[in-house]
């Protein structure tokens, strides 16, 4: 079984990387915050992904505008305190801070219905805990992938998706928004994971 | 941490997907995690579904914030982080954490309701009102009486194993019956088996023997 070798400890400083890993700016902010506690890199980070933040919190239908600011500062602030847990090995940045948006904003949803429960969303969520180098190039090409051919979905796949992750909805609850049979979601749906190469790997 | 060469039944796309995107009920989410825990195959899908969820995310129409914002969370950086973000790995063997979490202790610290000789119920406290969790101990060779379903039962196997009509499945296996799938599971002759249950609506026994019980088994959300 192959292993990454000196993946997730210390790599001493240098982003530099012949070896595949991603040096992309959003990845390299966020080792500078775990490693130097570096604001500026955080304001960089914040003036890119707060607003996107702010357009998922609203997209989500039922927050106020205060309870979206209260998220994106939320999410912001636990972005700069977990971003020691972050690899770049195994995650994009952009995936690993949208995980916690999307964490966030459903233990917010369950906060305001007065859930009360003793698990939180990240408690099951996935774990990226595979160390094997097949999987995580794979996983890589498979990223490369999704965002090219995400392009070129049509519109009403596209948009789709957009409900069915940006809106938060299960599948019956874009069926009925859109006053379509379920069936149909499901198929476009289908049909768009489909074109971006993503299946079940059995 | 996973031992999975041998899961065989996997949740489908369209789960894994809201799972992914975060629709999915709290308690039906857990059931899906344990399950993608322990698989590697469906921990790939989930990973690839989560990066479709960042494209989205970063192809959404930007919304102004504020600088005051931007201010507010620099003052508070300097803020004691939360000790669990020191270490969250839990890769102890054993109980998964999820588990641990809901029972509060180990498997002999819960309550259990006899339902015949050969089965026993414990029902797990999640917060989902719209969902029933519960853990079903089944004695070797037990029978779980026929029964069907009002709504989507998910049964994720965590110890030995079970047959019914339509397989054999294993530790790790992860199962949706819908309304009106009538089974009964048979537990593997060489072990107890251990299985959590999601359910969105009570079961119904159709064995006439267990009839009576019906009445009883009203959806327990906590
Ligand atoms: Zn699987």
């Amino acid at each position: 079984m192959l292993s990454v070798k000196n993946s997730s400890d210390g790599q001493g400083g240098s982003p530099v990387d012949h070896t595949g890993k991603r040096t992309d700016e959003w990845s390299e902010c966020l080792t500078l915050i775990a490693q130097h506690e570096d604001r500026a890199a955080f304001t960089r980070l914040f003036r890119h992904f707060a607003p996107l933040m702010k357009a998922f919190a609203l997209s989500g239908s039922t927050l106020s505008a205060n309870h979206a600011d209260e998220l994106v500062q939320e999410v912001m602030l636990k972005v700069w305190q977990k971003a020691g847990a972050f690899n770049a090995d195994k995650a994009a940045a952009s995936t690993w801070i949208y995980t916690i948006a999307r964490n966030c904003r459903t233990d917010l949803y369950r906060r305001l219905q007065k859930f009360d429960t003793p698990l939180s969303a990240e408690d099951v969520s996935e774990s990226q805990d595979s160390e094997e180098a097949f999987m995580l190039l794979h996983q890589k090409r498979s990223r490369d992938r999704i965002r090219t051919l995400i392009k070129d979905l049509p519109p009403e796949q596209a948009h789709i998706l957009t409900k069915v992750y940006m809106a938060g909805k299960t599948h019956s609850e874009v069926a009925a928004d859109l006053d379509l049979p379920l069936g149909t979601v499901k198929s476009r749906v289908r049909l768009a994971l489909q074109k971006l190469e993503i299946q079940l790997e059995r | 941490m996973n031992d999975n060469a041998v899961t065989n039944f996997h949740p489908g796309l369209d789960l894994i997907t809201e799972f992914a995107a975060g629709s999915l009920p709290l308690a039906q989410s857990a059931c899906v995690s344990l399950h993608i825990n322990h698989c590697c195959h469906c921990q790939q899908t989930a990973g690839q579904l989560a990066d479709l969820g960042a494209n989205l995310f970063e192809a959404q129409e930007p919304v102004p914030v504020d600088d005051t914002l931007l201010h507010a969370v620099l003052a508070r950086l300097d803020e004691e982080k939360p000790l669990e973000y020191a270490n969250k790995k839990s890769t102890e063997k054993g109980t998964p954490a999820i588990l641990q979490r809901l029972m509060r202790g180990d498997f002999s610290d819960l309550s259990w309701k006899n339902i015949g000789a050969t089965l026993r119920i414990s029902y797990l406290k999640t917060g989902d009102p719209d969902h029933e969790v519960a853990l079903y101990h089944i004695r070797a060779g037990g029978r779980i009486p026929q029964h069907t379903h009002r709504g989507t039962e998910m049964t994720l196997v965590l110890e030995g194993g079970f047959s019914d009509a339509n397989g054999s499945y294993h530790k790790g296996d992860f199962l949706v019956r819908q309304a009106d799938d009538v089974h009964a599971p048979t537990a593997l002759q060489s072990e107890d088996c251990i299985c959590l249950a999601v359910l969105d609506a009570p079961l119904k026994f159709t064995d006439w023997k267990f009839r009576w019980m019906n009445p009883f088994l009203k959806l327990r959300t906590n």
